[in-house]
């Protein structure tokens, strides 16, 4: 396994400027995750977990500090450049699922790759990755609001899957499922891992905390445990 | 390659398949103004261009105002001499050549008095060149036919006999018959010449009467291609005027670049005019467009944080207006038609030059300028889709 982080966080600080003032969101965090971890991120509303989500997925830039996404610092890099990363080296499940909600279940997990490749999806590969995260192949049709809130995240799992990235966002993604479904994807979580994935997940349930092999404690923007 | 982003521009037409419909609506609004005022506008040119081109064929040639030599005490000729006629007719070519006498005379149709314009033509000139609409063309040296206009006025008849000249210079003046009436010409007669007040009497009759056998008070020349106007007035020139200038070469080219100038600027006035629904139009696009982007502002989130470029997302919105402005230009480019059709024909009542490249051309025009209007109005929408921070997006109910 590389010496070097996948992800490395140095002395980031976010601050937001509020009209009630300046919210500091992350005070000076230092951080490594290297490539295969599956790391959970817990912490209190508040503790700044949404924030450290939006450095890590590149939606953001930190006030001060440095972020290396494999190997890149995303200061230096262009609005382009981090779109890129974003469709290329991440993958993004969100509570919410947020698909698109006028593309059937198939578009939505071929809509990645027609964002990297410039062109529909020919090689089956959308369909394959439907079937690996055990989604209904007779649902592919359907558009999202006509899909339960378990199929819904197997189709969010094989969106993010499909250009095949390093690391696997998952923000709360059992948070809007029973529990049962919510193990189901963990399940799917843990074979992805399993698999040479490098898992971050952000929750406060200490159930699904404990399929994670490494725990980021975070209060007031600052990390307490490691 | 299909574009999936059009794809989805389409979709998202559909879902408010309503709300873009109507807002089609105000580009049809828009084309079909643009498309018919422009139609109006050249129709009306066309015609009028083509009425008064009808009088440009003709050359008129009457003779130059002449000094008088000093010491010289013959006085020259007042009109184009025979041997003048003759180098008319040479340098003319095959054109038709008609020379003309008038004058302005009082004349007397039973006991009313009445004063006009007396012309005197060859017979066979007249024959030619003058189409009655009642009764004929003269055969006998006191045969006369009278304009329209006279001819209502005095109510004259075929076979009223009119008297002509002073009546306390001769006390037996010379009578003419009125054989032929001529519809009225107005300003677009075809030979150059307005009969509508004259009367018109041979020329052996017209000499007998007023004198001035072998001189002639105008010359035309009717060209049989218009085109050759400026080569034959330069003949005639150079061959008549040769010494000095003796007779003055005119026609009616400058009266038509005129007045065509002045309908183009009334058909870009009215066009001005059509324009404004159009910029209605781009109102109601551009309201659909914001509303379009921000009922979907999570959906916007979405699509830029798994990595969809900035550009991308501008150019699935660039399509729906681009959609909203194909529908209404289709539906407004076949109304066109229909519509410029009936306004034409209603406020002209000639439709001859219609379907004319010059015309028909307004509702492709009509058509690109409904579109573009429309992607215009989409700019500012798509570019704040665009440019929107996928957090604050993604946040969004």
């Amino acid at each position: 396994m590389s010496e070097v982080p996948l992800i490395r966080l140095a002395d980031v600080t976010k601050v937001y400027n509020l009209e009630s003032g300046d919210f500091v969101a992350l005070d000076h965090v230092s951080l490594d995750i290297m490539e295969n971890e599956f790391v959970a991120i817990m912490g209190p509303s508040g503790s700044g977990k949404s924030t450290m989500m939006n450095q890590l997925g590149i939606l953001d830039v930190p006030t001060s500090g440095e972020l290396f996404i494999n190997g890149k610092n995303v200061a230096g890099m262009t609005n382009l450049e981090r779109t890129h990363m974003r469709r290329d080296i991440i993958g993004y499940i969100f509570q919410k699922f947020y698909l698109i909600p006028l593309l059937s279940a198939y578009e939505n997990v071929e809509y990645p790759l027609i964002l990297k490749y410039k062109q529909r999806d020919m090689s089956g590969k959308a369909a394959a990755v439907l079937k690996s995260v055990g989604f209904d192949e007779d649902l592919s049709a359907h558009r999202p609001s006509q899909l339960s809130g378990g199929q819904q995240q197997r189709v969010a799992i094989a969106r993010a899957l499909v250009n095949d990235p390093k690391i696997l966002l998952c923000d709360e993604p059992t948070g809007n499922l029973d529990r049962k479904t919510g193990f189901q994807i963990m399940d799917i979580l843990t074979g992805l891992h399993k698999e040479g994935k490098t898992v971050i997940l952000v929750t406060h349930d200490p159930k699904i905390a404990e399929y994670a092999h490494r725990t980021i404690q975070l209060e007031d923007g600052k990390v307490v445990a490691s | 390659m299909k574009d999936i982003f059009f794809d989805l521009s389409v979709r998202s037409v559909k879902l408010n398949f309503m709300r873009s419909l109507l807002a089609s609506i105000g580009i049809v609004i828009g084309v079909v103004a643009i498309s018919s005022m422009g139609m109006l506008g050249t129709n009306m040119q066309l015609i009028v261009k083509n009425q008064l081109t009808a009088g440009i064929n003709t050359i008129v040639i009457t003779p130059d105002v002449v000094r008088a030599e000093p010491g010289s005490t013959s006085t020259t000729p007042t009109g184009i001499t025979e041997s003048q006629l003759r180098d008319i007719r040479d340098a003319a070519g095959t054109n038709t050549v008609i020379p003309i006498d008038r004058t302005n005379t009082q004349f007397s149709i039973g006991s009313v008095d009445g004063r006009g314009s007396i012309m005197g033509f060859d017979l066979t000139d007249m024959k030619n060149i003058m189409n009655v609409s009642e009764g004929s063309t003269p055969r006998g040296e006191s045969d006369a036919i009278v304009g329209a206009t006279i001819a209502s006025r005095f109510n004259l008849k075929i076979g009223t006999r009119i008297k002509i000249g002073e009546p306390n210079i001769s006390a037996t003046r010379p009578v003419v018959r009125v054989v032929g009436i001529l519809p009225t010409i107005g300003m677009s007669s075809s030979n150059g010449i307005n009969t509508d007040n004259a009367i018109i009497v041979s020329d052996t009759w017209y000499s007998a009467q007023f004198g001035g056998d072998n001189v002639y008070d105008q010359v035309n020349v009717n060209l049989k291609d218009v085109s050759t106007l400026s080569a034959v007035e330069t003949a005639i020139d150079n061959k008549v005027n040769r010494n000095k200038d003796v007779v003055r070469i005119s026609d009616a080219s400058s009266r038509v670049t005129s007045v065509s100038s002045t309908l183009s600027s009334l058909t870009t006035f009215i066009l001005a005019i059509g324009s404004i629904s159009l910029l209605v139009a781009a109102t109601s696009i551009f309201n659909v467009m914001m509303m379009s982007v921000n009922e979907r502002v999570q959906e916007i989130g979405i699509l830029l944080s798994i990595g969809t470029e900035k550009g991308e997302v501008r150019r699935m919105f660039l399509y729906e207006a681009f959609i909203l402005g194909i529908i209404g230009a289709i539906i407004g480019g076949i109304m066109s038609i229909v519509i410029g059709y009936s306004v034409v024909s209603a406020m002209i009542g000639n439709t001859a030059y219609f379907f004319l490249p010059e015309s028909i051309i307004y509702v492709p025009a009509g058509m690109i300028i409904g579109v573009i209007v429309c992607i215009g109005s989409g700019l500012y929408p798509a570019w704040r889709a665009s440019n929107m921070d996928p957090i604050e997006a993604l946040r969004a109910e």
